[in-house]
């Protein structure tokens, strides 16, 4: 494990704001963290790149404690926690080259991960100039900066326009396609979905589920099957009044149905019998359904 | 350490605040040279005045050591409010810009950062000194003349232009010794807070009230006067006594060097354990 919480426990107040949390994050995964607004996300992270102590438990990075360590157990992590700030009154390349002197970094990599990041002919321009994006692929370049093992990602694609996020999305399977195991905690779970390898799920600090994507979509309860028929609203009709459908929803014609693992053979039968024509039929669940499933509709990420 | 402190130093050399104390003194400065030039008349003659009756008075006592010696005098209010513009901003302003979230993910111990950031700071508080140093001998040797420094010292104390240069290079010397504890305390506070309004305004406070409960002469306040590092800011004057008073000043820069580290303990207790919550 190249990343690794041990019974995390941080409390603001009387409020527990991460409770008890183990997390085990393997080598060259692409890791989801996903939990509603104020799960414990952002103080779980923090904890992990040395900016919060936790109450209790650790934080192990390439075997190195964090809390024992300090900052030393960080050579190999780059990290951008939530927006992007630097000196704005500085130049982009300024900045990273602080940040690259602090780092003992070659200098050389500053202008890489300018280029890689798409930065490359704005560096020398003030980060005031930088519209929220730029400055968001910034914090990617200088978490980029030391030629990191582990990326340690806090909502990167916060405030970024459609453009934006795909080029993050893109430039994170790139770095991920290169070995850099990630850590990425992401408000969007369609792009969670499109991305990870692994998720993890937490709710009021607490740890509800964990592993590895496929395997947990796999096993969810509740199969989200696409079914393309040729009668929707005729179909919606029917399935609504069936006890073991647990959600119905009609999209461009194609129905969204919420069923039982073993309800599948069973549904299309149904359709057939009431002469509705079925021409496709494809288990689909995404990550939504599993986090509905798994923290209740309730849960606003 | 050096590279943390180039970029500490690249930080306040890019921020428009840094720059208030130097366009201030370069601001003041000549104006009270001009002063100076369009009144020595009057300051000779009031000198002269007070001297003529133990002395005979050839030439004139006027000069940019006299000048230098007169604007000491009257800039030690001044001079700790333009430092505190700097030293307020070294870490609060990181904190509240969101830039701890930047550099303290990094490989580097926050120790570190925290030394790097008040060595930082002292040099700007001794670039702003030299600044000063530089309008009033520098400039002021151009504009007024140099020669001997007359100064009272349990009486008149005559040093003559070469020892004059040597006291003033010391009393600057010194000056700068204790502008780096009051830049230590606005740190501390700056350390504290997560603005940089915060540790200006307690700095200043804090020498204002010192120097208001050392100008009370009741015997409570005489008590606690020995306990107010304010109490030990007039170490440059020292500088100008005859003999020098190593002792003496050694005692004082003791003492200011004492709540100097007191100061920087308090700021790297909390620093280390702060939770970057911003």
């Amino acid at each position: 494990m190249i990343l690794e919480t041990i019974n995390l426990t941080k409390s603001f107040g009387l409020r527990k704001a991460v409770d008890n949390l183990s997390l085990e994050i393997p080598d060259g995964a692409v890791y989801g963290f996903l939990g509603p607004n104020g799960s414990g996300k952002s103080t779980t992270i923090r904890m992990m790149t040395a900016l919060i102590s936790p109450d209790e438990g650790e934080v192990i990075i390439q075997g190195k404690s964090v809390q024992a360590n300090g900052n030393m157990a960080l050579t190999e992590v780059g990290a951008l926690i939530e927006r992007a700030d630097f000196h704005k009154h500085l130049s982009g390349e300024t900045n990273l080259k602080m940040l690259a002197r602090m780092d003992g970094t070659d200098m050389s990599r500053v202008q890489t991960v300018l280029d890689r990041t798409g930065l490359g002919a704005r560096g020398k321009d003030k980060v005031k100039t930088y519209s929220q994006g730029m400055k968001q692929r910034l914090g990617i370049a200088q978490a980029l900066l030391s030629d990191p093992k582990l990326l340690i990602l806090d909502e990167p694609t916060n405030g970024l326009d459609p453009q934006g996020m795909k080029e993050v999305r893109d430039l994170i399977c790139e770095l991920a396609s290169e070995g850099i195991t990630i850590f990425i905690s992401s408000h969007l779970l369609d792009e969670v979905q499109k991305i990870c390898s692994h998720v993890a799920m937490i709710s009021f600090g607490k740890l509800i589920t964990s592993g590895n994507m496929e395997d947990l979509l796999k096993a969810s309860d509740l199969l989200m099957t696409e079914v393309q028929v040729d009668d929707a609203e005729k179909a919606l009709k029917l399935l609504s009044d069936i006890d073991w459908v647990h959600r119905c929803d009609a999209i461009d014609g194609i129905l969204k149905v919420g069923i039982g693992m073993e309800k599948s053979s069973e549904l299309v039968q149904l359709l057939v019998q009431n002469n509705i024509q079925v021409s496709a039929v494809i288990p689909k669940t995404s990550l939504e359904d599993l986090f509905i499933s798994k923290l209740g509709k309730e849960s606003q990420i | 350490m050096f590279g943390l402190i180039q970029n500490e130093l690249l930080v306040i050399i890019g921020r428009w605040r840094s720059y208030i104390g130097f366009i201030g003194i370069s601001i003041l400065m000549p104006l009270i040279l001009w002063g100076f030039v369009h009144g020595s008349n009057e300051l000779h003659n009031d000198y002269a005045r007070e001297l003529g009756g133990t002395f005979m008075v050839v030439g004139n006592i006027f000069n940019s050591f006299l000048a230098t010696y007169i604007i000491m005098n009257t800039l030690w209010i001044h001079i700790p409010f333009l430092i505190t513009l700097a030293a307020g901003d070294s870490v609060a302003a990181d904190g509240s810009n969101g830039i701890f979230r930047i550099t303290l993910t990094r490989s580097v111990s926050r120790l570190k950062i925290l030394v790097s950031k008040l060595l930082a700071t002292y040099i700007y508080t001794a670039a702003l000194l030299i600044f000063c140093a530089f309008w009033s001998l520098g400039v002021g040797s151009l504009v007024l003349g140099t020669g001997d420094l007359i100064t009272i010292d349990n009486g008149i104390l005559i040093l003559d232009e070469s020892q004059a240069w040597i006291r003033m290079a010391l009393s600057f010397t010194l000056a700068i010794l204790v502008m780096c504890t009051v830049a230590t305390l606005c740190f501390m506070f700056s350390a504290l807070v997560n603005n940089a309004v915060g540790p200006i305004i307690g700095t200043m406070f804090l020498i204002i009230i010192s120097y208001m409960i050392m100008g009370i002469p009741l015997e409570f306040f005489e008590k606690i006067e020995p306990y107010l590092f304010v109490k030990y800011f007039n170490v440059w004057w020292d500088a100008f006594k005859d003999p020098i008073p190593w002792g003496e000043i050694g005692k004082k820069l003791v003492i200011l060097g004492l709540y100097s580290a007191g100061f920087f303990g308090i700021a790297v207790n909390v620093f280390l354990k702060k939770d970057i919550k911003s």
